[in-house]
């Protein structure tokens, strides 16, 4: 390789030898510094010419003072300078913007943005350098318009992305294709975000129904980092240490508050003092003790290169962050990276690549969002309770008996580690066959393994609590019943193995050709073979020695073979399908694309085996016509699109025969079997209709770039468990097409960029997204499917309603507090109100308040989003403030768990107790007849916030140190990341992130800290 | 003219594969599921679908709370107004058809006719020896689902040939209580021929079982002839106890006085309230009845549910062994022992000795797991319907119904001086003397048309049957009982 070049060199040092004018010499680099190997350096209205070598440095011989030097590189600014008397010449090439985001990755081909005329909504490498997600969905939240994403502090969990609102009750996860290869939500826990080159989403029926069936919910297309060829090699290390907080507490009753509000409890029952004694202090503060600052660090490594016939990128990655609730040791996610992608060409015609990524995912957790989550515990536990006794024993209460315990003593009890390893990547090779006409054979697999075990020790919460099986000293509760037979609490152990396959096989061919000048086609037709399976084999054992997580394990349980037991479970599921699409342009102006995917499936009824999937779209680039001219508008394009897209998330069904039920004889546990479950051999998949209209406008120097998207989907069969006639007894009957859903709203992006004299840039963006569903129809018979809950007794709280939002909260409606009977009595009848109680609105007039009174209470999810990205730079500096904002959510406040003695919170002091003392606040009382704490709209708070996500300021070290060192880049940074929170809600984290029909439910979710760090970047 | 041969290469390739459309095909086979195609084969395959469909007696532990709490003898407690408020509203008569309670016990009971429907559809599928008297426990357990339903919901749907399936949903209206009884009498008396005199497993229905629970079905018709007659096919089969406390300990479990008896165990390993009562084998209705966080011998920590009334614990004689063998009164018990709990809503200081929990008798996830058996029918009961029938009866037998009565009133006392007049009232009192606390009274009162007097807030000609469930008025279109 090198010598080629040297050879090339030496060649047109021989052609150009012999000057009697003078030789230029020069070094190219880019604004990162980086030299830039290969630019071509041309003498303007001559032949004459050279490139650059390895090191960005060139040689012209035979130049003459006032000549102009044409410096050319692909995805930069073309570069023009007058000779004058230098004979070393510093050239810096600016990176094109509008080049290097010319071409975007589509399903089985890339499309230049230019001629694109469905919607994408794109992240590009420098935003995720900027922001540093430890999982690679971050990078979407307000960067990408059209996506929603709402994250978890707790480290490493998963966070809800949809992509253009809920169309589907069955599963909202949008497809995730890396480089090619068919993968989940859940793959994107294994990558590392530094690898990752670009993130497309697709999000319109034009470019997701290339992937049919698995299209409905939007894909992710991620290109991972690869090497560029006939470049030496690059290394760069980034690292960065942060340390992380909890910004907010919230204010529950201290100790003599607690004590006193308690005895009014009581006393409302004609009930004695339940506590004598009133001065009690502040007492213990349990959110102080669980929470507690923690660290994440990161360290990257890559390297990165080609020669002739390779390129390669080499990159290793570790991520550790611990949990800032409970502490690290029982709530961390430790993430191992290994990644090469290999490039290489066999022959002229042929290429090989080869993407092999590694990760090792160690993670521990401790219970939360429920009822009974640590966060939940320290807000509910008696503050009267010390956190240890005079002997070091865990504090307990003697009249908190049930769920609540010390969240210390539960933090300590709670035992459980994750291991997983996964494998991924793919082997492609691609054939030229002609010059625009090239097949390409992919496998792309992800096998995953992921081990776990689970300890759950003997505990002592206190006599009678019911989560004790222990005496205070930790020794098993041994009891003898009425025949002399004795029985003995135990400790358990549970070990579980999960082995995850997935492959896809794909087989296409794209040919690109042209007719006359005018017509441009780009075509590709293939098809793909895909399999999906798991297995699970799980082991339980119990008397584990000590007591103790160090013994924990199945083989050192030491309990009798009748509680040593198994189990194990398996799906596959596989698909078959044929794809095509045709793009089509007329001098770059009209723009037109059909897409077809025909998709078999065995989610399917024997009667619907195979679905297909069309799509086409339209574009007008306005700007190309002749009749165009305005120096404003430099770019504008006009697009429309339709089409369908589906949803497989259903498992075969049977007519399946279980032997899970079962009945004792003689004593003895005897199998039976029942029909467990009937098919419903129509079933079929869910097919969306997708609208897509918008347009792309580049104005004033393409400064400013500004897209917009209008969008409405449909769903016309949606898969449903449908409710029956009781009578048909208990099994689970088929899910069947009975449902029809809408959703709708509008996607914006708006751009700024600009330099201002040499050193000052501003690059700026704000997306924009709204969503609104419906749910249009339900054929189950109830209209409405019940979807999240909260507490003890379960309340379910959401529904998959017809005629309303998904997901919506379902509950009573309050009207004030009666203030005295009169009012009571003037009420509709509400059994078991008294003055002091909350009175509850009659919404359907029948004269009292019951069941039926409950209606839309408020709905989880933001009327819109925006997001705004602003980067700075100057000089050597870089400042980067990233904000985001949901407006119009609701949350509903779930964590209180309302015994008679759990703590409350402290607006509970300003409650009801006497005429005119509060129209907010019940009246405290141990016996709640009226049942105050029923769901209603007492505890719907909004949840709208704007959060100042990432502020960061970068300092790089000036090109003079460079030359000293050998390195190119060294950049020193600090970063905050979720600085800032504005809202009105009054828990942690107004960012609740569970299932889409459990969003909002505020159980004690894991707050996501702020986060303070340092870090570094070097390249050399 | 090279790109249309490569263009005509793939085509094949595509034309290939599209062969292996089976490749989207999946069998049940690929998962280890068994399918209803391949099922009943052999004789186990019978018998397992027999054990099948025992399992749902096992989930009615509702059932046996509701017949306490609804009536005079037992207040609905738990932890506060609102907990489980299907039985608070039960308790207070206020219940309505959204209760979630009443809408469990409707579907299970349909869930076991439905196994036995399900049985009744194979049945001509194999032939072999024991077939006849399989279904005669088959024939018994629908009587029996059948019975539960009509005395809590009066006319049901009846079907009777096969497991009902999706498409049957909305298919079907109420029958007459007439008709659903003659069914109830048609399988009882299908059961009855073919059942053995005694089963060689504990826990199976017999025959002298299923004359017994036909005498009960003719009682609750008021056919007091036919009633007495076939009870007296039970007479003599079975004996009381001598000491009435412990047939309702484990070891009195299946003994000389138990005439059907719902199985349970402690020794499943059963952890996952998710699938409760389905997943149990466990007596899941025992850990409501006991005391909240106990501590102290013999008992264990419960719920609270089910608090017997001051007024039942005062109404049982001096001398009467079966008041404290029914009712535990803490506060003797306390002082005895130095016990302690927490008070309940609507705590009275007594609960359910009959079904409460007992140190040790539970296992795994100890609250589902209590492995006291429900005691369907005893001797006693037998006697004392007999009685009634007898006394009652076209033709009343007196002197037999006062044998009757005696023999459960000096089993008692422990001596015959305490013997009463064989009248109506007198052997209703008796009954719940006997039988308080076991889910009997409320259909007791309604049977004999007592229950508006004696039940507070009771509304005759309404709460005589319990409400359909919501959704069967609005998904399958069946009318709702008068006044809900």
């Amino acid at each position: 390789m090198k010598s080629f070049l040297l050879s090339f060199f030496l060649c047109f040092v021989g052609i150009f030898g012999y000057s009697q004018n003078y030789e230029i010499k020069g070094i190219v680099v880019g604004t990162d510094g980086a030299p830039l190997p290969g630019v071509s350096i041309v003498v303007k209205n001559s032949t004459k010419g050279v490139s650059t070598d390895f090191d960005g440095n060139f040689t012209i011989a035979n130049v003459q003072k006032g000549e102009i030097l044409v410096f050319s590189y692909l995805g930069f600014t073309t570069k023009e300078i007058v000779l004058n008397d230098n004979i070393f010449l510093n050239v810096t090439l600016n990176e094109d913007m509008q080049s290097l985001e010319e071409v975007v990755i589509i399903g089985y081909g890339t499309q230049k943005v230019s001629k694109i005329s469905g919607s994408v909504s794109s992240v590009s490498k420098k935003s995720i350098e900027l922001l540093k997600p430890v999982r690679a969905e971050e990078a979407l939240q307000g960067q990408a318009a059209g996506v929603n994403v709402i994250s978890s502090g707790s480290p490493g969990s998963k966070p809800v992305v949809l992509i253009r609102g809920i169309p589907s009750y069955t599963g909202t996860d949008p497809l995730v294709v890396i480089d090619g290869v068919s993968q989940t939500l859940d793959d994107l826990n294994s990558l590392n975000p530094s690898d990752i080159e670009s993130i497309n989403v697709l999000k319109d029926a034009a470019l997701s129904a290339i992937y049919g069936v698995k299209g409905g919910n939007g894909v992710i297309v991620v290109k991972t980092k690869s090497g560029k060829r006939n470049t030496k090699t690059t290394f760069s290390f980034d690292s960065y240490y942060g340390t992380q907080e909890v910004t907010k507490t919230i204010d529950v009753l201290n100790a003599s508050q607690y004590v006193s509000i308690l005895n009014e409890a009581s006393a409302a029952t004609g009930a004695g003092l339940v506590f004598p004694n009133i001065d009690q202090g502040f007492g213990t503060n349990w959110q102080k003790e669980v929470i507690s600052n923690a660290d994440i660090i990161s360290h990257n490594f890559t390297a990165s290169g080609g020669s002739e016939n390779t390129s390669y990128f080499l990159s290793t990655g570790f991520l550790g962050q611990e949990g800032v609730v409970g502490g690290g040791n029982k709530s961390f996610f430790d993430r191992t990276n290994f990644t090469g992608n290999f490039n290489t060409s066999l022959t002229d015609k042929m290429t090989f690549i080869l993407n092999t990524s590694y990760a090792n995912i160690k993670n521990s957790g401790l219970s939360e969002n429920n009822i009974g989550s640590v966060l939940s515990n320290a807000l509910n536990f008696d503050p009267t309770v010390s956190p240890y006794d005079a002997e070091g024993n865990f504090g307990v209460s003697n009249t908190i008996t049930q769920e609540i315990k010390n969240p210390l003593a539960q933090i300590n009890d709670t035992y459980n580690k994750g291991n997983t390893n996964k494998l991924s990547g793919k082997l492609e090779l691609q054939y030229d066959i002609l010059k625009d006409f090239k097949i390409t054979s992919r496998f792309g697999y992800t096998y995953t393994d992921v081990y776990s075990k689970n300890f759950s020790p003997l505990v002592f919460y206190g006599v009678g609590h019911n989560s004790t099986n222990a005496h205070a000293d930790l020794s098993p509760i041994v009891t003898t019943d009425g025949v002399g037979v004795t029985t003995s609490t135990h400790n358990r152990v549970s070990e579980s193995k999960t082995n995850y396959f997935s492959y896809t096989y794909e087989l296409y061919g794209n040919y690109d050709f042209k007719i006359s000048e005018d017509h441009t086609f780009q075509t590709v037709l293939g098809l793909s073979i895909g399999k999906n399976q798991g297995e699970n084999v799980t082991a339980n054992g119990q008397d584990i020695p000590f007591n103790s997580w160090e013994y924990a394990d199945v083989s050192s349980a030491t309990g009798d073979a009748a509680s040593q037991t198994s189990g194990s479970w398996q799906y596959e599921n596989r698909n078959l399908s044929y794809f095509t699409r045709i793009n089509y342009d007329y001098k770059g102006k009209y723009l037109f694309s059909f897409t077809g995917r025909v998709d078999g499936s065995t989610s399917f009824g024997k009667n619907n085996k195979f679905a297909f999937f069309p799509s086409a779209s339209i574009g007008w680039v306005v700007t190309e016509e002749d009749f165009f001219d305005s120096k404003t508008i430099n770019f504008l394009k006009i697009r429309g699109s339709y089409g369908s897209v589906g949803n497989d998330n259903i498992s075969p069904q049977f007519s399946r025969i279980t032997t899970f039920p079962k009945y004792t004889f003689d004593g003895t546990i005897i199998s039976g079997s029942a029909l467990q479950s009937i098919p419903n051999d129509n079933v079929t998949w869910e097919n969306q209709i997708q609208y897509n209209v918008g347009f792309d406008l580049k104005l004033l120097d393409s400064k400013i770039s500004l897209t917009a998207d209008y969008f409405q989907k449909t769903v016309d069969d949606l898969l449903f468990n449908p409710t029956l006639s009781l009578y048909l007894g208990t099994p689970v009957y088929p899910a069947s097409n009975i449902g029809k859903t809408k959703s709708y709203g509008i996607d914006l992006s708006l751009g700024y960029h600009d330099t201002y004299g040499e050193d000052f840039n501003i690059n700026t963006n704000v997306s924009f997204t709204t969503s609104t569903n419906k749910v249009e129809q339900i054929n189950n018979g109830d209209k409405f499917i019940w979807g999240g809950g909260y507490g003890i007794p379960w309340t379910t709280l959401t529904r998959f309603e017809e005629g309303f939002s998904p997901g919506y909260f379902y509950g009573y409606k309050t009207n004030g507090i009666f203030q005295n009977q009169g009012e009571v009595n003037a009420h509709a009848t509400q059994d078991g109100a008294q003055p002091g109680d909350i009175r509850f609105v009659d919404i359907n007039g029948d004269g009292k308040v019951d069941a039926e009174d409950r209606t839309q209470i408020g709905d989880p999810f933001p009327k819109f989003t925006v997001g705004w990205n602003l980067s700075l730079d100057y000089k050597n500096f870089d400042f980067n403030v990233f904000t985001y904002a949901s407006i119009g959510g609701d949350i509903f406040r779930a964590y209180e768990r309302n015994l008679n003695y759990t703590n409350r919170f402290a607006s509970t002091l300003g409650r009801w107790h006497g005429e005119g003392t509060s129209n907010t606040e019940p009246r405290v009382t141990f016996i709640d007849s009226n049942n105050n704490r029923r769901a209603s709209d007492r505890y719907v708070e909004d949840g709208s916030f704007l959060k100042i996500k990432n502020i960061q300021l970068g300092y790089s070290l000036p090109e003079s140190f460079y030359k000293k060192t050998g390195l190119t880049q060294v950049r020193f940074y600090a970063q905050v990341k979720n600085a800032f929170t504005f809202t009105k809600y009054s828990g942690y984290d107004p960012e609740i992130s569970s299932g889409v029909l459990d969003t909002g439910i505020d159980r004690g979710s894991y707050p996501q800290p702020r986060i303070w760090s340092m870090g570094i970047n070097v390249k050399f | 003219m090279k790109f249309f041969k490569h263009i005509t290469l793939v085509s094949m390739l595509l034309f290939l594969t599209s062969a292996c459309t089976d490749y989207v095909n999946y069998e049940a086979i690929e998962n280890y599921e068994i399918t209803a195609d391949v099922y009943f084969q052999a004789p186990g395959d019978y018998e397992a679908a027999v054990v099948g469909t025992y399992d749902p007696i096992q989930w009615l532990y509702m059932d046996v709370l509701i017949g306490d709490i609804a009536s005079d003898n037992s207040f609905s407690g738990g932890e506060s107004a609102t907990d489980v408020i299907g039985v608070q509203q039960i308790d207070e008569m206020t219940h309505n058809p959204n209760n979630d309670n009443l809408t469990s016990i409707y579907k299970f009971l349909y869930e076991g006719i439905n196994r036995a429907n399900y049985l009744e559809q194979n049945k001509s599928k194999l032939e072999f020896d024991s077939k006849a008297a399989l279904y005669g426990e088959v024939y018994f357990l629908r009587a029996y689902y059948y019975f539960e339903l009509v005395k809590f919901f009066g006319d049901v749907p009846l079907f009777t040939e096969t497991r009902l399936t999706a498409a049957d949903s909305g298919t079907l209206q109420r029958s007459p209580k007439s008709e659903v009884y003659a069914q109830i009498e048609l399988d009882l008396q299908n059961a009855i021929a073919t059942l053995p005199g005694s089963q060689s497993q504990k826990g199976r229905a017999t025959k002298f079982a299923a004359q017994a629970l036909l005498g009960k079905v003719y009682l609750f018709q008021d056919k007091f002839t036919e009633s007495a007659d076939m009870l007296e096919n039970v007479i003599g089969v079975y004996s009381l106890v001598n000491n009435y406390e412990d047939q309702f300990l484990k070891a009195g479990e299946n003994g000389s006085e138990s005439v059907f008896e719902v199985q349970y165990t402690n020794t499943s390993e059963w952890w996952d309230w998710g699938f409760t009562p389905q997943g149990t084998e466990g007596n899941f209705g025992v850990i409501h009845n006991g005391p909240r966080a106990f501590d102290g011998p013999t008992y264990a920590s419960g719920w609270s549910f089910n608090i017997p009334s001051a007024d039942l614990y005062n109404s049982f004689e001096t001398g009467d062994s079966r008041r404290d063998a029914s009712i535990l009164n803490f506060e003797t018990f306390a002082t005895a022992t130095g016990a302690s709990y927490a008070p309940g809503y609507k705590d009275t200081g007594y609960f359910n000795n009959k079904y409460i929990p007992r140190a040790g008798e539970s296992g795994a996830q100890t609250e589902l797991n209590y492995l006291t058996n429900y005691r369907v029918m005893r001797y006693a009961d037998v006697l004392l319907m007999a009685a009634e029938a007898n006394l009652r009866s076209a033709s009343p037998n007196v002197a037999k119904a006062q044998n009757y009565l005696d023999q459960v009133r000096d089993r008692a006392f422990g001596d015959d001086l305490h013997r009463v007049t064989a009248t109506n009232e007198a052997i209703w009192d008796e009954r719940n003397f006997e039988l308080s606390m076991e889910g009997h009274r409320f259909f007791d009162l309604v049977r004999t048309g007592q229950a508006a007097s004696k039940i507070s807030g009771f509304v005759a000609g309404k709460n005589e049957v319990f409400p359909i469930p919501q959704q069967e008025v609005d998904i399958s279109g069946l009318t709702q009982n008068t006044g809900y």
